[in-house]
């Protein structure tokens, strides 16, 4: 490749930050090229530093505490990093632009869209303000917003999740960029969304024939887009090449697992793969174990899994206050009479987009919420108006793990008293010492050592903390869980290990779970059967193969079109299959 | 104070907020300074220190002279009574205010918003309604309102900056136990068999202390500047019952034209570091507790 | 937006009248008889009767809580112990005087204090900012009699540049004793309230759309002046709105201090005097604007806001 080809050059990139122990390096002296008009993907997981990478192309990072310490960045030929400031705003919005992964708050919310994008076009394009909202609405047009000559005068907060960030990528194309930067541009977004805007990324990257420099976590993500995959580990980078290689022969244990770890959607493995199955955690390459697979049917005898838990009817409305006196003028209908039961020692999975009423479910059954209307049944008793008591004593038997581990565990606690309280609460397990005994088994049981006790959650990463809620749940020996999102907050890598775990005490436990996920993919691999809610209502019930292979509903069908498909179309086309990386 | 700091072994939010207080320099020097203070008011309490503040050490409004003891430093005032001891005598009462209108404000904010936040509907209406009557009131009529229903004095100085200033913090508090109360955490420990009364004090709280101690520390810089005020205003303390830097500073604006300052400027003298310790100090605490408003 | 306008002032209501009931129970736990002060020591009987029923002290509590909304509402709050004055007299002088005092001070104060705050913000953490900051809490460290003092000593009595205190009812001749009050009210705000904006505007400048508003190759004045000032006026604009009920009410040390006959010197008077009908009229009158200025303040809000949504 010629030198001409070369849009930008990062060469020897290097970034500190300053924290209270000290300089940190964020970036280790990482070097790669985009080429003109072709995508490159830049995948690691959350602190690896490809954000950071890109902020420093466009000169964004936040200074204090980080600050570019070395190397250069090759745009055209000139080196962004040593350009004065003026010079380098006539570069961003103009020959580089950026979208940024939460579209809620990157736009400012007290001017209209059409204004936020006029100013780009106006600013480097010298266009009159009738010009500019000619051009806007053009732009709006082109990335797909529905009557634009009505939503170009509304304010982000009259928008939806998706309509922001097609804002922001009009903002961002306006005036036809050498190089467009998305960060995670769809990780805050649902399913269908993502694969929409995905797409529309593409057709505009076509279209105007920029490059693209794409940062995700995920490489499924990236698969269809990407013309090369840049993989960054800690720092540093560990891996690039062509995408196709990448997905046919990766050589860096990182990247394998990265490749390996995402639940697939064809064959149904006992566990899934882990980075750590492919490499140790100083970096070091390990061979991996062999995969065994399984028939994704699990069968059941009414006497080994009865019925323990049964919705009926099940309703959760919130009144929507209006009017001059603020008066109930309407509900919003969370769950809109929903059945279903659940057998003892299976998985029930639960999918639906954000909104859907999936998480308002798993509360109202646990009765963290109360209902509206219709019945809960745990084990044949009706608990949906049972006192305060004995709901107490109940929720022994029934657990929820959360989304977020940052948010469910109590900064102030250590993991230790986390642990133990729900011992305390139902005086269970003797004494202090004899609880803190077995709050270390627990912790063992999750993977953690014991050490753990004393410390407290902010010094544990995600999946860390996700293991010690897992763990407070399982103090109270219950008998079923909901999981509420559980992984999807971690790194796929880490989700993977998530559910490995989650599988491996629902067989030792002979747990039963509700599985909550956005991510068809996910449930698939977990649960035995699938329910899809759309709008508080249940549109399709059936065994996760089922579901998989012959959706019924129109909205069912969807969610499965928008899963990415994690392999690269020109192999697909082409009928290769990725080579399995554990045989 | 970095010695101090290494010493400190925990692990916990709490240990890692003392250690960055104990690394900070400003920190530092402000505790140093509120301690020299309340020790100082203690003495002062149990007459160790300045108890015969009010007899007289020589003739009437006698200028600093540094010849004839300690006492005499500041000079003497109308009554011939030394300034350095009305000063230190003051100390009390500042250090008084501050700590009676805490104890009065603090807890009626923190139960009230703690209460309000956590149990919303009609219970956080009734709190509301409340604490935004008594809001509505300007600060300083209110003040004067109670003033007048309680007759002057010290006590009354501390019981209107007390029931007037509890609103503030008790809509912090509220603010605060509402986003708390739907956190994962909290959630978790409800659907662990937690009652309220553990959720609240054992998970809600520990979560929102700081607002507390913050806020028990930016009282006292409240206080010692209102009780000059009030006492100005002839609410506050009367002369000849205790001795209060507000006193003295009222008495000046009879006595500056006639050349003497001596009364004044001990009392500023005295007030400043005091109050610019506590500003200090609960803005290194707030630095300290919360580094991500560090601005 | 009109439902709102109208559900806005019904809230109001509620509030109005227990603020007030508050007001009156407070007022009327006072130990002593107004009557037996009003009426002096060597009274007889009848006399003291004969003002009770004047004042409405025998009527039931009710009837006095009325009597008090309907002076509110009438604007009528009959007359000082002290002065003799019809009130409502009192607080209209005394309300043109504490405006030529506060209005000035506050337009001053407040442009200094944005420009400052805005300034220090932009250039946050350099020494300049560092600077500010500590000037303006060592400054707000010292009571604030002790800069009336200090001013009207030094500038007004050494120096000469001022007079010390007075006031000329004359609009023409009513400055040149206002000057240095406004100085020394000016001083007085501005280090508090730079802290304030400063805080308001480094909370903006930490938000996600100005990292957007930068990566379209906006400079920093223009990110500053256009996008964080327009979000920043809003909580700036609506906390100014709840302000000005307190120009009304002027500054009540220093109109005391330079002798200013305004609505301040008029309290710190009243207070002096065991003025009781003044001191009622005052904070019933004080609570009134405050309550109209919260209610505006509210609604102004919900008309630059677009987020706020009106149903």
């Amino acid at each position: 490749m010629s030198s001409s080809d070369i849009l930008v050059s990062v060469r020897d990139l290097e970034v500190e930050f300053s924290t209270r122990e000290g300089p940190v390096k964020a970036i280790n002296k990482i070097s790669f090229d985009i080429p003109r008009g072709k995508t490159v993907g830049l995948v690691g997981e959350s602190g690896s530093g490809k954000s950071v990478t890109s902020l420093a192309a466009m000169r964004l990072i936040p200074n204090p505490p980080g600050q570019v310490t070395g190397g250069q960045i090759l745009f055209n030929g000139t080196d962004l990093l040593k350009i004065s400031e003026a010079e380098m705003r006539k570069i961003r919005g103009n020959k580089i632009s950026m979208i940024f992964q939460e579209p809620m708050t990157s736009l400012n919310p007290v001017f209209t869209v059409g204004y936020q994008i006029a100013e780009t076009l106006m600013l480097h394009q010298g266009l009159s303000k009738s010009q500019a909202r000619a051009k806007t609405l053009d732009l709006l047009n082109q990335v797909g917003i529905p009557n634009p000559s009505q939503k170009i005068d509304a304010y982000p907060h009259e928008m939806s999740g998706g309509q922001k960030q097609r804002v922001m990528i009009a903002m961002a194309i306006g005036c036809e960029p050498d190089l467009l930067i998305a960060d995670e541009p769809t990780t805050a977004l649902d399913v269908t969304i993502q694969k929409q805007v995905l797409d529309l990324l593409q057709d505009l990257q076509e279209k105007y024939k920029m490059s693209m420099l794409f940062i995700t976590h995920d490489l499924g993500v990236i698969a269809d887009i990407a013309d090369d995959v840049v993989v960054m580990y800690r720092g540093d980078i560990v891996e690039k090449n062509k995408t196709e290689e990448i997905f046919l022969r990766p050589s860096h244990p990182y990247t394998k697992g990265l490749l390996a770890c995402r639940p697939p959607l064809t064959e149904h493995p006992r566990r899934l793969v882990t980075v750590s199955d492919f490499m140790t955690v100083d970096g070091k390459e390990k061979v991996a174990p062999k995969i065994e697979y399984v028939n994704p049917t699990r069968s059941f005898t009414e006497a080994a899994n009865p019925v323990v838990l049964e919705v009926k009817d099940l309703k959760k409305h919130f009144p929507i206050r209006g009017g001059i006196f603020g008066g109930v003028v309407d509900h919003f209908k969370a769950v809109d009479g929903v059945s279903f039961s659940v057998r003892k020692g299976r998985t029930l999975g639960l999918v639906g987009e954000s909104g859907c009423g999936k998480t308002t479910l798993g509360r109202t059954i646990l009765r963290l919420i109360e209902p509206t209307g219709g019945d809960i049944l745990w084990k044949g008793q009706n608990i949906t108006h049972i006192g305060s008591e004995p709901m107490r004593q109940l929720r022994r038997q029934m657990q929820i793990i959360f989304q977020d581990p940052y948010a469910s565990l109590n900064p102030r606690m250590t993991v230790g008293a986390a642990i133990t309280e729900p011992m305390e609460i139902h005086k269970i397990h003797g004494q202090k010492a004899e609880r803190l005994a077995r709050a270390e088994h627990l912790l063992e049981k999750v993977g953690l050592p014991a050490k753990a006790l004393s410390r407290y959650p902010h010094e544990f990463s995600g999946g860390q903390r996700q293991r010690i809620c897992i763990a407070r749940a399982l103090a109270v020996e219950p008998e079923f869980i909901v999981c509420d999102e559980s992984v999807s907050a971690l790194d796929v890598s880490i989700q993977a290990q998530i559910l490995n775990l989650l599988l491996d005490l629902q067989e030792e436990m002979n747990l039963t779970y509700i599985f909550i996920s956005h991510d068809l993919a996910v449930v698939k691999f977990i649960a035995d059967d699938v329910l899809v809610m759309n709008k508080g209502k249940i549109v399709e019930m059936a065994s996760a193969e089922e579901i998989y292979k012959n959706p019924r509903d129109e909205y069912t069908r969807k969610l499965l079109s928008a899963i990415p498909k994690g392999v690269p179309k020109t192999l697909l086309d082409r009928g290769i299959t990725l080579p399995n990386l554990n045989a | 104070m970095k010695f101090l700091a290494r010493k400190i072994k925990g692990n916990s939010l709490w240990s890692d907020a003392l250690r960055r207080l104990l690394n900070d320099r400003f920190a530092t020097w402000s505790f140093v300074v509120i301690t020299v203070y309340v020790v100082m008011a203690i003495l002062v309490f149990f007459n160790l220190v300045g108890s015969s503040w009010q007899e007289s050490m020589g003739p009437s409004r006698e200028a600093p002279d540094l010849s004839q003891g300690p006492l005499h430093w500041m000079g003497l005032d109308i009554f011939g009574r030394s300034v350095v001891l009305k000063t230190i005598q003051g100390t009390y009462t500042a250090m008084y205010v501050g700590l009676v209108s805490s104890l009065i404000a603090i807890p009626i904010g923190v139960l009230f918003g703690a209460v309000a936040g956590y149990f919303g509907g009609w219970v956080d209406d009734l709190i509301t309604w409340f604490s935004t009557m008594l809001a509505n009131i300007p600060e300083f009529l209110l003040l004067i309102a109670i003033a007048i229903a309680m007759g002057k004095g010290t006590t009354t100085v501390c019981i209107a900056l007390g029931v007037t200033s509890w609103v503030g913090l008790a809509r912090l508090i509220r603010a605060e136990f509402m986003k708390h109360k739907n956190r994962e955490y909290v959630v978790a420990a409800q659907a662990l068999g937690g009652g309220h009364m553990r959720r609240i004090m054992k998970h809600i709280f520990p979560n929102v202390l700081h607002i507390v101690i913050i806020s028990f520390s930016l009282r006292f810089v409240t206080g010692i500047k209102s009780e000059v005020i009030l006492t100005y205003l002839g609410l506050g303390a009367e002369i000849g019952q205790r001795s209060s830097w507000g006193l003295m500073i009222a008495d000046a604006s009879g006595e500056l034209m006639q050349g003497v300052w001596w009364g004044l400027a001990a009392a500023t003298a005295a007030m400043f570091p005091i109050v610019l310790a506590f500003s200090l100090f609960a803005d290194a605490l707030r630095d300290a507790i919360d580094p991500k408003l560090r601005h | 937006m009109f439902a709102y306008i109208v559900r806005r002032l019904l809230y109001a209501i509620p509030i109005l009248l227990g603020t007030t009931f508050l007001l009156f129970l407070l007022f009327n736990v006072v130990p002593g008889d107004p009557a037996l002060q009003l009426a002096g020591k060597h009274a007889t009987r009848e006399v003291i009767e004969t003002i009770r029923a004047e004042l409405g002290l025998n009527k039931p509590w009710y009837g006095q809580y009325f009597d008090m909304l309907k002076q509110l509402i009438t604007f009528d709050f009959g007359r000082s112990y002290w002065t003799k004055q019809k009130i409502t007299d009192m607080i209209l002088a005394g309300a043109g005087t504490s405006f030529s005092l506060g209005f000035p001070a506050f337009v001053i104060s407040t442009s200094i204090s944005l420009l400052v705050g805005l300034v220090i913000a932009l250039y946050r953490g350099s020494k300049l900012d560092k600077g500010v900051v500590a000037f303006s809490v060592a400054a707000q460290s010292v009571s604030l009699l002790v800069y009336i003092l200090a001013g009207q000593y030094f500038l007004a009595y050494k120096m000469g540049l001022f007079p010390i205190s007075g006031y000329d009812p004359d609009f023409i001749g009513r400055w040149q004793y206002l000057v240095l009050p406004i100085i020394i009210f000016v001083f007085l705000s501005v280090a508090p309230e730079l802290r304030f904006y400063r805080t308001i505007f480094l909370d903006e400048l930490y938000q996600d759309y100005v990292r957007t508003a930068r990566s379209k190759g906006l400079g920093t004045k223009a990110v500053l002046l256009r996008h964080v000032l327009k979000n920043a006026m809003i909580p700036i604009l609506t906390n100014l709105v709840i302000t000005i009920p307190f120009l009304i009410l002027g500054s009540v040390l220093i109109e005391s201090f330079f002798q200013i006959p305004g609505l301040g010197d008029l309290i710190v008077k009243a207070i002096a005097n065991n003025d009781r009908p003044v001191l009622i009229s005052m904070t019933v009158l004080g609570t009134f604007a405050y309550i109209i200025f919260n209610l505006i303040s509210d609604i102004l809000y919900a008309l630059v806001d677009p987020r706020v949504q009106l149903k």
